[in-house]
C-alpha cells in the first residue's frame, strides 16, 4: 500500500465528525437543555478546526473558529438553542463540509451570510473561549489578557498513556510559550503494589510566565482535552522573579519514568482513534465504524466506558481489503469443499478426520469474516434526521422522527445500497403519508406527525420498516390510476393488496401535483428493483387514516447464501433456500398431461415450469421428476428438476458482462468439484412462468 | 487501447500469443493474456449469446468461455490433446473482463512486424471486416489479429 494521502485521512476523519455534529445538533433541536450534546458538537467543531488548520484547510479553520465564537454563548447556556439556531448551525455544518470537499465550488458570501445569521442569533460580543473542556475556570475577559502569565494545573485522565499521549511532551511544549515553573503533584501516587504500570498518577501544578494567548495554551493541549482536566487561571501579580526557572522540566523527567515505563513504546503501539495525525501515521484507512464514536445522546457514564474502550477495541481496515478477505474466504469454502468430497470417497480415516477439521475452520473462518463486514445500521439512520428534518422544515409538517435498531448489523455493501431506497421512503412518508397540520387536528390526530424507522433481525433476514402515521395509501385512488395508465381493465376485480403493487410500476405516482420531492413516478419502481437486486423483499402494508408500513427484507449478506442443489439433465444449478417453500415429487399424473401445467398441492393450483424445457437439456429425463416449489411475494410456482442433490453454501460469483443479457441466472458459484453452476434467479422464473401463463390464455382465446 | 495500439506500431514489432482455430492462425495481442489452461469442464448458460455458450471456473472466478469459432463460422471440433483456454483481459464498457477462449491449438508467443501488416481485403473473405484489426505476414502465412472488443461485444 502506498502511502496514504493525509489530506485524504482528513477528510475521512471529518466527515465522520461531521456525523457527529450534526447527530448533535439534531438531538439539541430536541433536547435543548442537554449540555452532552453542546459539548460533543463543540469537542466536534474544535477537531475540525484544529486537524483542518493542521492540513493547511485554512478557510476552514478561520470560519469554524467564527462558528464555534458564535455558538460559544449557547455552551455558557446564556441562550437557548433554538430551532432557527439550529438549522443556521446545520447551514453552517454544510457550509464546512463544502469548503472540505470542494472548496472550488464554494463562495466567501455563502459563509459570511452564514455566519452573520448565526451572529444575529446569538447576537455575540464576547470574547473567543474554544472549546477545550476547561472545568472550573472563570470567564476570562479580554483585559485580563495581557497579564503576567498563567497559573495552570493539569489532571490526565489515568489511561491517557495507553492511548500514545505523553504528558511530558505537552509539557515541553507548554515551555515553549515561556518560562514555566512545573512542579508535579503526586498525591495520587499509590504503593507501588497497587500501581498499574501503565496508568498516569501525576498531576501538574504550572506556573507559566508568559503573556501568550489562551488559544496558545489550548492548542498544546488540543488532541486531549477530552482525556485531561485543564484549568486555567490567570496570574494576578508577578509572583517572584519568575524569568529565572529553577527547573527546567527536562529536569524531572528521571523522577515520573518510574510512573511511566516506555511512554515512547506506548505512544508507537496504541492506536488512537480519536487523532487524525496518529490515524494518518499509522496509514490506517478510514472505515467508519460508528461503535467507536460515542454516541452523542449516550449517557456521560457510557461516554466514559467508549473512551475506554475505543483505544484498542477498533482497528480501521480499509474496504477493499475486507472484500479481497472475503473472496480468499471463498475460495477456501470452495477447497473445503472438494476436499471434503475427496475425502468421503477415499477410505483414509486421517485424510476424513482432517478435512472435517478443516470444514469446521473454514466454516468458523467464514461466519467472523462476514462478521467484519457487518456495519450496524445506526450509522445510515443517522443520515435521515436530517433529511427529516429539512422535509419537515420545507414541507411545514411537524415531524417527529424515530429510530430503533440502529444496532442492528448488515453487510457493508448492502448498508450502501440501502440509502437511497430509504431516501425515497422517508420522502414519500412525509410527502404523501403525512397529512397537513390541518387535516390532522381534523381527524383528531396530534399536529405532529411521527415516522419510525426500525431495523430487527428475523432469522437470517433483516427486517428495516419505514412507518408513518399518516393518511394511509389511497386505494381508490391507485386504483383510478391505474385504470387511466390502462393497466389494468375497468371494473377488474383486484385485492387492495394486488392494486398497491402499482405503486411500483414505473411512471406511475398519484401526486396530483409534481412537487420537488416526490410525485414524478420515479422512485418507487426504482426503490423496488434495487432491494430486489440485493436479493431482498419489500412489502406494503396500510390501514386507512392510520398510516402505511413499507417492509424491506433483507438477506444479511450479498456474499454467501444457502442454496438448494438440483439437477436438470447433465447440468447443475443452485436455488437460493429461502426461496424454495418445498418440494414434491411430480405424480406420474402430473407427468404425462402436456396441456396443463398446475400442480395440486394441498388443494391449492400451483403452476409448474420444466427445468429441462428452460434448459433445453438434452437426453431423456429421470423416471422420478422433483418439483421445488418457490415463493416470491405472494406468487407460488413449482420448478420441475431431474434430481435434488441437497445443501449447498455458496458463494456467490456474479456473472460477466458478457453474460448480462441472461435473466434467469443471478450468478454462479463453483460446486466442489470445481465447475461452476449457476443460481436461478427465482423472481425471474416467476415472472417467466406467468408470462406463459398469460401467453397461453391468449393462445386459448384465439 | 488506442494509445497501446499506437505505441506498439511505433516500435514496429508487436508481441502475439499465436493460437489456431480451423485452419486458420490468428495472433492475439500478447498484453490482453492473463494465462493459457488446460480444457476444464464447462457449465452451458441456457439462453446466452451463441459466441458465450459457457462459463467456467479460473481460480475461483466464474469467466464466461467464449468460442471465437462461432464468430467466424469456422466448425466446432471437439477437443484434442492440443485444445487449450486462453484467458485475456479486456476492457467492455470501461471494464476489465475476463474471458476465455478457446483455441484448437496454441502455437507460440512471437513478435509480428508492423512493416508486415497487410491491408485487410475488401473481397475474398467471408468474415465481417470489423472483427478483424489487421492481417499479418508470418513465416510465409497470413495471420489475423482480431478485433476481440468487437468480437466479443
Amino acid at each position: 500500500m502506498s502511502a496514504t494521502d493525509p489530506t485524504e485521512v482528513f477528510r475521512q476523519e471529518a466527515s465522520e465528525l461531521f456525523e457527529v455534529l450534526e447527530g448533535a445538533l439534531l438531538d439539541l433541536g430536541l433536547r435543548p437543555d442537554d449540555r452532552e450534546l453542546v459539548d460533543s458538537a463543540f469537542r466536534a467543531l474544535h477537531t475540525i478546526k484544529g486537524s483542518g488548520a493542521m492540513f493547511g484547510f485554512d478557510k476552514v479553520a478561520s470560519f469554524t473558529h467564527e462558528f464555534e465564537t458564535a455558538f460559544d454563548r449557547v455552551r455558557k447556556g446564556e441562550i437557548k438553542p433554538t430551532q432557527e439556531l439550529i438549522s443556521v448551525a446545520l447551514a453552517a455544518k454544510d457550509y464546512i463540509r463544502a469548503l472540505i470537499e470542494d472548496p472550488q465550488s464554494t463562495d466567501d458570501i455563502i459563509g459570511e451570510a452564514i455566519l452573520d445569521d448565526l451572529k444575529r442569533f446569538v447576537s455575540s460580543d464576547q470574547p473567543v473561549v474554544p472549546v477545550a473542556e476547561i472545568a472550573e475556570a472563570p470567564p476570562v475577559a479580554p483585559a485580563e489578557s495581557k497579564q503576567a502569565g498563567w497559573h495552570l494545573y493539569l489532571e490526565f485522565e489515568s489511561h491517557i498513556l495507553r492511548n500514545g499521549s505523553n504528558p511530558l511532551d505537552l509539557l515541553e511544549d507548554l515551555c515553549k510559550l515561556g518560562p514555566c515553573f512545573v512542579v508535579p503533584i503526586t498525591d495520587g501516587i499509590p504503593f507501588l503494589d497497587e500501581m498499574e504500570p501503565e496508568d498516569c498518577y501525576l498531576k501538574w501544578d504550572v506556573k507559566l510566565h508568559a503573556a501568550c494567548d489562551k488559544d496558545a495554551i489550548d492548542d498544546v493541549f488540543m488532541f486531549v482535552q477530552d482525556e485531561m482536566k485543564l484549568t486555567l487561571s490567570p496570574l494576578q501579580e508577578v509572583e517572584a522573579p519568575a524569568p529565572v526557572p529553577l527547573f527546567q522540566l527536562h529536569d524531572e523527567e528521571p523522577a515520573p519514568v518510574a510512573e511511566m515505563p516506555a511512554p515512547v513504546a506506548a505512544a508507537a503501539a496504541a492506536p488512537v482513534v480519536a487523532q487524525p495525525i496518529a490515524s494518518a501515521e499509522a496509514k490506517s484507512e478510514p472505515k467508519s465504524d460508528p461503535k467507536s464514536d460515542p454516541k452523542p445522546d449516550a449517557a456521560p457514564v457510557r461516554r466514559e466506558e467508549a473512551k475506554q474502550d475505543r483505544g484498542i477495541a477498533t482497528v480501521r481496515v480499509q474496504a477493499e481489503r475486507l472484500d479481497e478477505l472475503m473472496d480468499r474466504v471463498g475460495e477456501l469454502v470452495i477447497a473445503q469443499a472438494r476436499l471434503t468430497q475427496l475425502a468421503s470417497a477415499g477410505s483414509d480415516l486421517s485424510i476424513k478426520m482432517i478435512a472435517e477439521e478443516i470444514e469446521r475452520l473454514a466454516s468458523s473462518l467464514r461466519d467472523t469474516t462476514m462478521g467484519a463486514r457487518m456495519v450496524p445500521i445506526g450509522s445510515l439512520f443517522g443520515r435521515f434526521r436530517r433529511l427529516v428534518h429539512d422535509l419537515s422544515r420545507d414541507l411545514s409538517k411537524p415531524v417527529e422522527f424515530v429510530t430503533s435498531g440502529e444496532d442492528t448489523e448488515l453487510d457493508k455493501t448492502m448498508i450502501e445500497c440501502l440509502a437511497d431506497p430509504l431516501v425515497h421512503l422517508i420522502r414519500n412518508a412525509i410527502d404523501h403519508g403525512i397529512e397537513d397540520t390541518a387535516a390532522r387536528a381534523a381527524n383528531g390526530k396530534t399536529e405532529q406527525g411521527r415516522i419510525e424507522l426500525a431495523a430487527v433481525h428475523s432469522g437470517a433476514q433483516v427486517l428495516v420498516t419505514v412507518k408513518d402515521n399518516g393518511g394511509g395509501l389511497n386505494t381508490a385512488r391507485i386504483r383510478a390510476k391505474a385504470e387511466e395508465q390502462g393497466l389494468i381493465a375497468a371494473g377488474a376485480v383486484l385485492t387492495d393488496h394486488e392494486i398497491h403493487q402499482f405503486l411500483f410500476h414505473p411512471g406511475f405516482s398519484t401526486a396530483q401535483t409534481i412537487s420537488a420531492l416526490s410525485g414524478r413516478g420515479v422512485g418507487m419502481d426504482v426503490v423496488k428493483r434495487t432491494i430486489e437486486n440485493m436479493r431482498g423483499s419489500i412489502d406494503l402494508s396500510t390501514r386507512p387514516g392510520q398510516g402505511t408500513t413499507v417492509t424491506l427484507r433483507l438477506p444479511l449478506t450479498l456474499a454467501i447464501i444457502e442454496g438448494l442443489l438440483i439437477r436438470v439433465g447433465e447440468g447443475r444449478y443452485i436455488i437460493p433456500l429461502s426461496a424454495v417453500e418445498e418440494c414434491v415429487e411430480l405424480t406420474a399424473e402430473d407427468e404425462r398431461s402436456r396441456g396443463r401445467n398446475f400442480l395440486n398441492v394441498r388443494g391449492n393450483l400451483v403452476p409448474f415450469l420444466r427445468l429441462r424445457e428452460i434448459m433445453s437439456s438434452s437426453g431423456s429425463p429421470d423416471r422420478h421428476q422433483k418439483t421445488i416449489i418457490i415463493s416470491t411475494g405472494e406468487t407460488r410456482v413449482g420448478l420441475v428438476a431431474d434430481q435434488i442433490i441437497g445443501n449447498h453454501q455458496t458463494v456467490i460469483k456474479s456473472l460477466s458482462k458478457l453474460h448480462s443479457d441472461v435473466t434467469i441466472f443471478s450468478g454462479a458459484t463453483i460446486l466442489g468439484d470445481g465447475t461452476a453452476a449457476l443460481i436461478l434467479d427465482v423472481a425471474q422464473l416467476v415472472t417467466l412462468a406467468q408470462s406463459k401463463v398469460e401467453k397461453q390464455h391468449i393462445s386459448e382465446a384465439a | 487501447m488506442n494509445d497501446v495500439q499506437t505505441g506498439e506500431r511505433q516500435a514496429d514489432a508487436m508481441q502475439v500469443v499465436m493460437i489456431g482455430l480451423g485452419e486458420e492462425k490468428f495472433a492475439l495481442d500478447a498484453g490482453l493474456v492473463r494465462e493459457i489452461i488446460d480444457p476444464v469442464p464447462v457449465t452451458r448458460v441456457a439462453g446466452a449469446r451463441a459466441f458465450v455458450p459457457s462459463v467456467i471456473n479460473v481460480r475461483g472466478n466464474v469467466i464466461p468461455l467464449a468460442d471465437l469459432r462461432i464468430r467466424f463460422g469456422m466448425p466446432q471440433l471437439d477437443n484434442s490433446a492440443d485444445t487449450r483456454i486462453v484467458v485475456i483481459e479486456l476492457e467492455l464498457d470501461g471494464e476489465p473482463v475476463l474471458v476465455g477462449v478457446t483455441a484448437d491449438k496454441v502455437y507460440e508467443v512471437t513478435e509480428i512486424s508492423q512493416t508486415d501488416v497487410q491491408q485487410t481485403p475488401r473481397v475474398g473473405m467471408h468474415w465481417k471486416p470489423e472483427f478483424i484489426r489487421f492481417i499479418a505476414k508470418w513465416r510465409e502465412e497470413f495471420v489475423i489479429v482480431p478485433n476481440m472488443e468487437r468480437i466479443l461485444n
